[in-house]
């Protein structure tokens, strides 16, 4: 029986070279062999560029200043744009009208800055100097807000924002108190006990209601003025420092003309006199419209930062010691 | 046998011709990436205010340019450069410039760190403040000085209420000439529009300024440093200066 003959036999005959270009060529016609060869040419490859890769040199430092710079300097370009704003700013003339001379004295600062820069990052005085930290920090935050600020707010925004933060919105309280105190033990010409001192004060203040002069108690009674001596009207936070939180709790409550009750404290039995009493008063809208604006678009910007934060946070690894939180 | 031998050269001729023209494509590409990378390099070496005068330069630029308009400035500046009131983003023709006198270096610069951008370089020596919204100014203030806008303008206005706004236009208490001057022409220094030239940036009808004064503008244009390379930019600054002086020259 005769057997086929296939196609390579065919040519078996052929000159030799003719022969192995038909032989490869037949390797493609075939799919079994596509299937080893295929791989084991991009393995080749993924082989070749591994070893180019590991073998080549990182790239050389530039030995020229690229274009759109001015000058190299430890490899760090100073812009061509920035030269010019800043021959223009320290010459007081358009760069073009400016010699060489100008020029010329210009780069040299801004080279003489630069490296400076360059060594302060070596010195790593971004971490060790306080104001660099906050100036940069202040840098990104500024950033991060900047598109926030370019949004107008609504006066219906300011009105809401106002509303929930209404608190916010007062006028400062003022008072003209005046502090009487007569002291028990432990003072000077002090010698009664606080009971005797209290009866005093609860007479006292009957005869100052009833409009006694401040002057007769002091004398009649032994009071001491221990208001600061400079008098008249103080805001409350003011007054709040000079009384004390007890005494200031009390003042409070006072009126115009109104004299407190008793208070005794640790020096003696206290009475207070309210020559003037103006409450702090809740400002409306219009009042505080350029307050609340202000208020608004600083919130705006702290919000910004707090995102930006969140973001930076989200990107960060941060470990901190046993023991340590945050 | 003899079929096979008929068919060597065929079969080299058929494997060189795509060789050759492999080889011809590359040689193309590498000679337009040099031709490119050369004009790249010439544009960023002149000074800015050189480029003008060499026309090869200015051709390669708006080559370049065109398709980064249209990519990254067209959203907002509009594909016809005519701008965008309501995001206050000013028409790049007519030759009107807010901030600089548009000059390449200054169109460059304003790419590079933008306005009211954030970077520390960018321009940011003012903003419009909201005087309504601070209630530094009544809205019948408001109003008044709209009409003294429209009397500068040469437009319909009401002469008694203009007078009130030129009144407050000039006033201490409120300083608009501080920034606009006292003769309303404006600042580029400031970034302050000139009041007198029937051309604005956020809308010029009577209620357009009228929210320009009452609750102030505070437009921002990124930077475009690090998104752009620095020939990309200067490219950019070239085309668009070239626009808006053909646009001027050319009424």
């Amino acid at each position: 029986m005769a057997v086929p003959q296939t196609s390579i036999h065919t040519v078996s005959a052929a000159p030799r070279r003719t022969r192995r270009l038909r032989w490869l060529l037949a390797q493609w016609t075939s799919p079994a062999q596509r299937r080893v060869a295929l791989p084991v040419m991009g393995m080749v490859v993924g082989l070749i560029l591994a070893g180019v890769g590991l073998f080549h040199r990182a790239p050389r430092s530039l030995t020229q200043v690229p274009p759109g710079y001015v000058a190299l300097v430890n490899q760090q370009g100073v812009l061509m744009s920035d030269f010019i704003s800043q021959t223009a700013t320290e010459t007081e003339e358009p760069f073009d009208q400016t010699t060489m001379a100008q020029r010329a004295h210009v780069l040299h600062e801004m080279i003489d800055k630069e490296l400076l820069v360059q060594r302060a990052l070596v010195l790593d005085l971004p971490e060790t100097i306080e104001e660099v930290r906050t100036t940069m920090a202040d840098a990104v935050d500024a950033q991060a807000a900047a598109p926030e600020q370019g949004v107008q707010p609504t006066d219906a925004q300011l009105r809401a924002y106002y509303e929930a933060h209404r608190d916010r919105y007062s006028s400062q309280g003022t008072m003209t108190v005046q502090n009487l105190v007569l002291h028990v033990g432990g003072y000077q010409n002090a010698d009664q006990t606080v009971t005797q001192a209290q009866a005093d004060a609860i007479e006292a203040v009957y005869q100052l209601r009833s409009g006694a002069s401040v002057a007769y108690l002091m004398e009649h009674f032994g009071f001491v003025d221990a208001t600061p001596q400079y008098d008249g009207q103080q805001l409350d936070f003011a007054a709040k420092l000079h009384l004390g939180a007890r005494l200031y709790q009390v003042a409070m409550t006072l009126g115009t003309g109104e004299v407190s009750d008793p208070i005794v404290q640790n020096d003696g039995v206290h009475v207070l006199i309210m020559h003037q009493r103006q409450p702090a008063t809740a400002e409306d809208f219009s009042a505080a419209r350029a307050q609340v604006y202000n208020d608004y678009r600083i919130a705006l910007t702290d919000q910004a930062a707090k995102q930006n934060l969140q973001f930076l946070r989200s990107q960060a690894q941060i470990l901190l010691a046993p023991g340590q939180s945050e | 046998m003899a079929r096979a031998a008929d068919s060597r050269p065929a079969l080299l001729a058929w494997l060189a011709l795509p060789l050759l023209l492999l080889a011809a494509v590359l040689a193309w590409t590498l000679h337009v990436h040099r031709q490119h990378t050369a004009l790249a390099s010439q544009l960023l070496r002149v000074y800015p205010q050189d480029v003008d005068a060499n026309a090869v330069l200015v051709h390669f630029a708006d080559k370049e340019a065109r398709p980064l308009f249209d990519k990254n400035c067209a959203g907002c500046h509009g594909a016809q450069m005519r701008g965008n009131p309501k995001i206050g983003a000013p028409a790049l023709v007519g030759g009107h410039w807010l901030w600089g006198n548009g000059s390449v270096f200054q169109i460059e610069r304003i790419l590079l760190y933008g306005i009211r951008s954030g970077e520390p370089k960018a321009l940011n020596v003012t903003d419009m403040p909201a005087f309504g919204l601070m209630g530094r100014l009544s809205d019948g203030q408001v109003r008044e000085l709209v009409q003294f806008i429209m009397k500068l303008n040469h437009r319909p206005y009401d002469a008694e209420a203009a007078n009130e706004g030129e009144t407050l236009f000039h006033s201490d208490r409120y300083g608009c000439y501080d920034c606009h001057g006292s003769d309303a022409k404006g600042n580029s220094d400031y970034g302050a529009p000139d009041l007198t030239a029937n051309y604005w940036n956020n809308g010029g009808s009577e209620q357009d300024i009228y929210d320009t004064i009452f609750y102030g503008r505070h437009r921002v244009m990124p930077a475009w440093r690090g998104r752009l390379s620095l020939e990309q930019m200067r490219a950019l600054a070239v085309y668009l200066h070239g626009v808006s002086k053909s646009s001027v020259e050319g009424g």
